[in-house]
């Protein structure tokens, strides 16, 4: 799960408090906290991580590992893979694992054709991390998310 | 099981005139669908069942002539006592002293305005796509025989409709275009809609560890409502769900590897 679904889950926790309400708390820069949970990539730097995890109460390694893992990391894999027509292994955040061939994508879910299962349709939200990873230069995503907006 | 409209009508409380105005119907064509001289029209069905608040399968496409009365007729229209209809006028004016018809008298043809020079947007839209096509202005110009500048407004128009499709041309030589959706969830949104229609049964894991089992009948963009064995519906958040596939008891074996 990317930073910015996890840092979701951990406001709905405290209560679906608002982006606006942790910027008021922290001394984040404005606008920061909305584009660390909002943007698919990887958006913060450790101190901001830090702040955020104090913020939370959560240990400062359960947020920053994330922060490698952005939603954009996953779907450029994805494309990798599909490309490739190569398997690829999802480690869920249930601590389950699924392999197979990525038949298609889309900015909710995943589907997998697996040995097990035939095809299964898995949401992002529930992905924690994949291999192969994709490397920096695999081709960029042409998906929905390829045209990121820019905010700000 | 669907009513004739008239019964429908009446259970609302409603008129003919008050369904002819809700619906947007003319109020005889209303009168010819209850009497079941007409059936209703598949385009005005739903106009009707929106203004009835009842589903469109409620309503008897032909409806059963209501008990007691007669056959529609069209009714002669009523005189009005002491009322002459004049001759040659239908709203009863008395008849012209002249019956010869008044011709206005043609208006001189304006002179059509020369267009406007080219708007400056029409300017800035076509050096863009100059710039994604990897030309220049000059090159252009030089084309044209004349500086982009003099272009009237027209003739900009013009040329902006010969450029545009080589936008398309190039671009789609380079673009990456990978098998995706255009919209973010059009993948999950069509494997659902065929779970639906074909009546499959699926099977959820949910981040509780729970599963779920059943027909898809109905999803949005955050979440699935299904209807169990049992018949008892369930909407499931898409966030609480982990992952999903048809049913394994109707033939995919077991779960994925803890």
């Amino acid at each position: 799960m990317s930073l910015g679904d996890y840092l979701r889950i951990l406001r709905a926790r405290r209560g679906g408090i608002t982006p606006w309400d942790i910027e008021a708390a922290t001394d984040l820069p404005k606008g920061l906290y909305r584009q660390i949970e909002q943007r698919y990539r990887a958006v913060g730097d450790d101190e901001s991580i830090q702040v955020l995890a104090d913020f939370f109460d959560v240990p400062f390694e359960e947020l920053r590992w994330r922060l490698d893992w952005p939603r954009k990391a996953l779907s450029r894999a994805l494309v990798a893979g599909r490309e490739a027509d190569a398997s690829i292994t999802l480690f869920l955040s249930t601590g389950q694992t699924v392999t197979g061939r990525v038949v298609w994508w889309d900015l909710g879910a995943v589907g997998l054709e697996t040995l097990e299962a035939g095809l299964l349709v898995v949401q992002r939200h529930a992905v924690e991390r994949w291999d192969p990873r994709a490397t920096e230069n695999s081709p960029a995503p042409g998906g929905p998310d390829a045209g990121e907006p820019e905010l700000d | 099981m669907a009513e004739n409209l008239w019964a429908l009508r009446e259970k609302k409380k409603l008129s003919v005139a008050a369904l002819a105005n809700r619906s947007g119907l003319p109020i005889g064509l209303i009168m010819e669908y209850e009497s079941g001289l007409r059936s209703i029209d598949p385009r005005h069905l739903g106009r009707l069942a929106r203004a009835l608040y009842v589903e469109e399968t409620d309503i008897k496409l032909q409806s059963d002539p209501r008990p007691g009365s007669g056959p529609l007729e069209r009714q002669p229209r009523r005189e009005v006592p002491g009322r002459v209809p004049a001759e040659g006028s239908a709203a009863g004016r008395p008849p012209s002293a002249d019956p010869r018809p008044r011709a206005r008298p043609p208006r001189p043809r304006a002179e059509p305005k020369p267009p406007g020079p080219a708007r400056p947007s029409q300017i800035v839209h076509l050096e863009n796509m100059l710039k994604r096509l990897g030309r220049s202005k000059e090159d252009l110009e030089a084309e044209l025989g004349r500086p982009i500048a003099e272009l009237d407004r027209v003739a900009m128009s013009e040329l902006l409709k010969t450029v545009q499709p080589q936008i398309g041309q190039s671009d789609s030589a380079t673009r990456r275009r990978a098998h995706l959706p255009e919209s973010v969830d059009e993948h999950e949104a069509r494997y659902l809609t065929a779970a639906q229609e074909g009546g499959d049964r699926l099977h959820f894991t949910l981040f509780d560890g729970s599963y779920l089992n059943g027909q898809v009948i109905g999803f949005g963009p955050f979440n699935i409502t299904v209807r169990q064995a049992d018949g008892t519906e369930i909407s499931v958040n898409k966030l609480a769900v982990v992952h999903y596939r048809r049913d394994p008891a109707a033939g995919a074996p077991k779960e994925p590897s803890a």
